[in-house]
C-alpha cells in the first residue's frame, strides 16, 4: 500500500502542471500556510506562473482573503523579476504588488520598472498605480525615461495615462537637491526643481535653471518652456539678469 | 399398495444417518470458517499497534479530522499513522503515506510525499508539518502549489 500511494503521489506531481486560466508556484524549499493570519510564505527559488504575468524571486509572502488561490498581495524579497503579458517588466530588490488596487512598488539598488516605451529606474523605490497612473521615484539615481523624454533627479513623482500600447507622462513633478535634468529631442534643461503638466503643454523650472538649446545657453532663476511650441521664457528673480550665452559655429 | 411401505427400514436408518453427517459436516464447516477469519483479520500484520486509528485536532475555527489504515504507537503520545493518512477538515484534506501524530500537543509531521487540496487549490511537497492546533501548516521541500 505504501509503495502504490508513493507512486501515485509521485505521478500526480510529475503530472501536476499549469492549465490555461491557472496559476503555478514552484519552490525549492516550500511553503507556510498560516491560516489564522491569511498569508503564505513561499521559500526559496520561488517562480510564479500565470496566463497575465510571471514573477521570480528568493522569497515571497502571498496574502489571501478567503483561501490560498485568492491572493490579494504578493511581497517578493531578493532577485526579484516581473513580467506581465501587457508588456511590463519589473525587477528589484524587493517587490511589493497589491492585486487588488494594483499598487506596485519596487524597492532596492537597481531598481526597474518598464511599460511599454516607459522606463523607470532608480536606487532605492519606484511606486506605481497601474489603475490611476500616478507614479513616484525615489531615491539615488531616480531616473523616468520615454522615447520623447529623459529626466533625472532624487525625486520624481507624477502620472501617466496609457493609450494602447503607448505610456504618456501627463502631470510631473522633479525634484533634487544638488541638480535635476530633462532632456527632450530638442532641449536639455537643468534646475532644483521642475513641474509639468500636459494640459497646457508647460514645463516650469525653479532656481539655478539651466536651459541648452542647439549652441545656446540661457542661466536664471526660472524658466517657463512651451512643449508645443518649444518657445521659452527665462526669468532671475535676484538680480533680475538673465544669462545668456551663444556659441560660435564653425558655419 | 403404498410405496412408502415398500421401503426397507434398514435403508432408511442409513440413509438418515447419511443426512445427518452432512447437516453436521456443514454446520461445522461453517463455524470453522469464521473462526479462520477472524484469525485472519487478527493476523493480517502484527507489526502494527492499531487498525483504522482516527484522531481529531480541534482548533478555534475548525475541527481536523485525522485517519489512517495502520499506526504504531512511538510513545504515550505519539503515534506512527501508516497508509491512507488522511487530514480532512471543511476547508482541505492532506493525504500521505507516514505521518507522526502527536496527541498532546495536536502536531503532525510528514516526511513522505504529500498531496494537500482545498478549494481551487492543489499542493504537492516532500512532507509536511501541522502545528498550532492546525494554524500553521508547513510543507517541506520541493513544492509545486497550482491556483484555479
Amino acid at each position: 500500500m505504501k509503495y502504490i500511494i508513493t507512486i501515485l503521489l509521485f505521478f500526480s506531481f510529475q503530472t501536476i502542471g499549469r492549465e490555461s486560466g491557472q496559476t503555478e508556484i514552484t519552490t525549492d524549499d516550500g511553503i507556510e500556510v498560516f491560516n489564522k493570519e491569511k498569508y503564505y510564505l513561499l521559500k526559496t527559488n520561488v517562480k510564479i506562473i500565470s496566463d497575465e504575468y510571471e514573477l521570480n524571486a528568493d522569497l515571497v509572502k502571498a496574502y489571501f482573503k478567503k483561501d490560498l488561490y485568492d491572493i490579494t498581495r504578493i511581497f517578493s524579497d531578493g532577485n526579484v523579476t516581473l513580467k506581465s503579458s501587457k508588456g511590463i517588466k519589473a525587477s528589484g530588490e524587493k517587490i511589493d504588488f497589491n492585486l487588488i488596487n494594483e499598487d506596485l512598488q519596487i524597492f532596492g539598488k537597481n531598481s526597474l520598472f518598464i511599460n511599454n516605451e516607459l522606463n523607470m529606474t532608480s536606487d532605492k523605490e519606484i511606486k506605481i498605480n497601474n489603475t490611476t497612473g500616478n507614479f513616484k521615484i525615489n531615491g539615488p539615481n531616480s531616473r523616468l525615461k520615454t522615447n520623447k523624454i529623459d529626466i533625472t533627479g532624487y525625486l520624481i513623482e507624477g502620472k501617466f495615462t496609457q493609450l494602447a500600447n503607448v505610456s504618456e507622462v501627463e502631470l510631473l513633478n522633479v525634484e533634487d537637491e544638488t541638480q535635476i535634468n530633462i532632456k527632450t529631442e530638442t532641449l536639455d534643461m537643468y534646475a532644483i526643481r521642475a513641474e509639468y503638466d500636459k494640459k497646457n503643454n508647460i514645463i516650469e523650472l525653479f532656481d539655478n535653471v539651466k536651459i541648452l538649446r542647439d549652441n545656446e545657453s540661457i542661466s536664471g532663476n526660472y524658466a517657463k518652456i512651451n512643449t508645443l511650441t518649444e518657445s521659452y521664457k527665462v526669468t532671475s528673480k535676484e538680480s533680475g539678469r538673465v544669462k545668456v550665452l551663444l556659441n560660435k559655429t564653425d558655419e | 399398495m403404498n410405496n412408502f411401505l415398500k421401503i426397507n427400514k434398514k435403508t432408511l436408518l442409513i440413509l438418515l444417518f447419511f443426512l445427518s453427517v452432512i447437516f453436521l459436516v456443514t454446520v461445522l464447516f461453517k463455524q470453522f470458517n469464521i473462526t479462520s477469519i477472524d484469525e485472519s483479520i487478527l493476523s493480517i500484520d502484527p507489526k502494527f499497534d492499531i487498525i483504522k486509528p482516527s484522531f481529531t485536532i480541534n482548533n478555534e475555527k475548525e475541527k481536523i479530522s485525522v485517519s489512517a489504515s495502520n499506526g504504531n504507537f512511538l510513545n504515550n503520545n505519539k503515534i506512527l499513522l501508516k497508509n491512507n493518512v488522511f487530514f480532512k477538515s471543511s476547508s482541505f484534506t492532506i493525504l500521505s503515506d507516514e505521518v507522526t501524530f502527536d496527541k498532546k500537543n495536536q502536531t503532525a509531521v510528514s516526511e513522505s510525499s504529500s498531496k494537500f487540496k482545498s478549494e481551487g487549490t492543489e499542493i504537492i511537497s516532500e512532507g509536511f508539518s501541522i502545528s498550532e492546533n492546525g494554524d500553521i501548516i508547513l510543507f517541506n521541500g520541493k513544492t509545486s502549489l497550482i491556483l484555479k
